[in-house]
């Protein structure tokens, strides 16, 4: 990423131990409802421009998107990346029948996500003590044209990849933070940190 | 205050503790139930009031216990989750309500004890609505779609027309050429005849001279056998016939080239009328004949005369681009047969020829416009899809076997007459 963070190295340690922190909680909750053991990635913090956001969504080929957002203390969105590969063991043990219908399919990665977004944005609230509500995710999908157009400059993104190792399925959560909430979220690591 | 509100709320608000069963429902809920239930649904679980998807709904619920984290069902993936009527039970066009459902984990502060609040919107009118649309579009979608197949018909249609508009100029070109022509070898023929007679007649002078040599005296005889030795009278007087003989017979050809050209030429106004088959394809093979001159060229009909009704000019086309696709096909040595046969109420044009013939792959898109296998520049792949176009107007039947290197044989068969003249205008119409 060719863009300089926006955070300094501290603040950045302090997030990133944040970040460990409640994606462990989140791969933990889907782990307990769904009773197989699953990996994470240590979480990448980085700043994007739309263009580098659109191919880090990319970088999964043949998959599912969904999208996010959530409002409160922090504003942002919160985009899932789902591979369609493992997707059905997945789906067997969130308990649906086979074969999935196209709705079953749209239904567990929109389910996925929301467990996981919303672990994951629960943890990180949490621990800097600010309110956030998730709203309801939607199917998503991402458009390089309109990625061209957007209006922001650039974005702070975390992005934090789960394995199912059982069914090879894997899924990536990027948070987005619009600029107001970066600041916030500064001052807010500056006191934990202070 | 604050139960009568959520009790009017126009969604459904349900609470359920950790073993799913109902602590609370509002109006939106009550009102649906069965009547005998609406006093006594406090503490039954929820999967038996409401059946339906029990089990997608106690997963849910579990999911949200678990997790301590909010979830979300959408009608687009699970359209009935409660089986519940429409709100519009006279005149609502769907008859179960589409729902959309979000489920949130809540604490009670004094005790402590977890529960789970489900909302419940009715969404039919969005649903239907949104239903309503994507029929709509997928209606517009396959028209759309019908438009763009029609669109390329009518390219093709267009770029045949372009090609039998530029075949008319070149034929009315071609006429127009015939007729000047015409002029000039009609002076020339009168003059060679008229030069023929002279010239038997000024051998008929010398071979008198010749014979009285004998009568004159030395000095003029010598003089004049010197003369007809010094321009070779002998070889002049058997020549002469010969080359004027040879001269007549060509320009009886030319006459003849002419001739064809200028009948065979395309009249773009000609209409349906009879045509006889046998003339016109002897005019086409020595027409062919002329411009490619490698083949042997073979006409076979069993009766003197065909009569057909048809437009002479689609149809001369027609023959022609397979005449000249089999002229073409014969690189050095090899045979072109025309037979043309009558069959009831049909009549057969058979082309054979012992050219390169087609490969099989390359078969099925001979009648596509545009298709070629030539060089560029040296056709424009046209010639088929023309003949084509043009005997399908006369309700005829075109079809091509071939083999790669022994050669094709197109079969093209033609009513004699055409049912109605109105299905060839409607034909044409629809090429426009």
């Amino acid at each position: 990423m060719s863009i300089e963070l926006p955070l300094d190295e501290e603040q950045r340690d302090a997030l990133q131990e944040l970040l460990n922190i409640s994606m462990g909680q989140a791969a933990n909750s889907l782990a307990q409802l769904i009773e197989t053991k699953i990996d994470i990635s240590i979480p990448k913090i980085s700043a994007v421009t739309p263009t580098e956001l659109y191919s880090l969504l990319f970088e999964t080929q043949n998959a599912l998107y969904t999208r996010q957002s959530f409002l409160g203390d922090i504003h942002g969105e919160v985009m899932s990346v789902l591979s369609r590969r493992g997707l059905v063991e997945v789906a067997t043990l969130m308990d649906y029948d086979e074969p999935l219908s196209k709705e079953d399919t749209q239904e567990i990665i929109l389910e996925l996500c929301n467990i996981l977004a919303g672990a994951c944005l629960a943890g990180l609230s949490e621990q800097l003590e600010l309110t956030t509500n998730l709203n309801m995710p939607t199917l998503f999908q991402p458009d390089k044209t309109n990625f061209d157009e957007l209006q922001w400059q650039h974005s702070l993104v975390m992005e934090v990849q789960f394995v199912i190792t059982v069914s090879s399925f894997s899924m990536r959560v990027v948070f987005c933070l619009d600029d107001e909430s970066l600041k916030r979220m500064k001052n807010t690591l500056d006191e934990l940190l202070g | 205050m604050f139960e009568q509100l959520v009790d009017k709320l126009p969604v459904g608000i349900g609470i359920v503790d950790e073993s799913f069963n109902v602590v609370y429902l509002n109006e939106f809920f009550l009102d649906r139930l069965p009547q005998e239930l609406r006093n006594d649904f406090k503490q039954k679980p929820i999967n038996i009031l409401f059946h339906g998807q029990e089990k997608f709904l106690k997963r849910r619920l579990k999911s949200v216990f678990v997790l301590q984290h909010p979830s979300f069902s959408y009608w687009e993936q699970r359209p009935h989750i409660f089986p519940f009527k429409s709100s519009r039970p006279i005149t609502g066009e769907e008859t179960q309500m589409y729902q959309n459902m979000e489920i949130l984990p809540i604490k009670d502060k004094k005790s402590g004890d977890r529960f789970a609040c489900i909302f419940l919107q009715d969404v039919t009118a969005q649903a239907s609505y949104f239903r309503t649309q994507q029929k709509l579009s997928e209606a517009l979608k396959k028209e759309h779609a019908a438009q763009v197949k029609l669109i390329r018909k009518l390219d093709q249609a267009q770029s045949q027309l372009i090609q039998a508009e530029k075949m008319a100029s070149t034929g009315q070109l071609a006429a127009g050429i015939a007729h000047e022509i015409n002029n000039p070898i009609g002076f020339v023929a009168a003059n060679l005849d008229t030069l023929s007679q002279y010239a038997t007649h000024l051998i008929a002078i010398c071979n008198g001279v010749h014979e009285r040599l004998e009568d004159l005296n030395e000095d003029i005889k010598d003089q004049l056998e010197a003369l007809y030795s010094t321009h070779h009278y002998e070889l002049l007087k058997e020549d002469i016939a010969e080359l004027i003989e040879e001269s007549s017979d060509g320009l009886a050809r030319v006459k003849d080239i002419v001739q064809n050209l200028k009948s065979f030429s395309l009249q773009t106004a000609e209409g349906i009328q009879t045509i006889e088959v046998c003339t016109l394809c002897n005019q086409l093979i020595s027409l062919i004949s002329a411009q490619y001159g490698k083949p042997q060229y073979k006409f076979d009909c069993a009766l003197e005369k065909i009569e057909i009704m048809g437009d002479p000019g689609p149809l001369k086309q027609a023959l022609m681009n397979v005449m000249i696709n089999a002229a073409q096909a014969i690189n050095d040595k090899g045979f072109i047969k025309l037979t043309v046969i009558e069959k009831g109420d049909t009549v057969v044009f058979k082309i054979l020829d012992s050219g390169c013939g087609i490969p099989q792959n390359n078969l099925k898109r001979i009648f596509e416009p545009f298709f070629t296998t030539k060089p560029e520049g040296q056709g424009q792949g046209l010639g088929l899809s023309v003949a084509y176009t043009a005997i399908e107007k006369h309700q005829g039947k075109i079809s091509i076997s071939s083999k790669e290197g022994k050669g094709t044989v197109v079969e093209i068969t033609i009513p004699k007459f055409i049912t109605s003249t109105q299905s060839v205008e409607e034909d044409l119409a629809d090429a426009e």
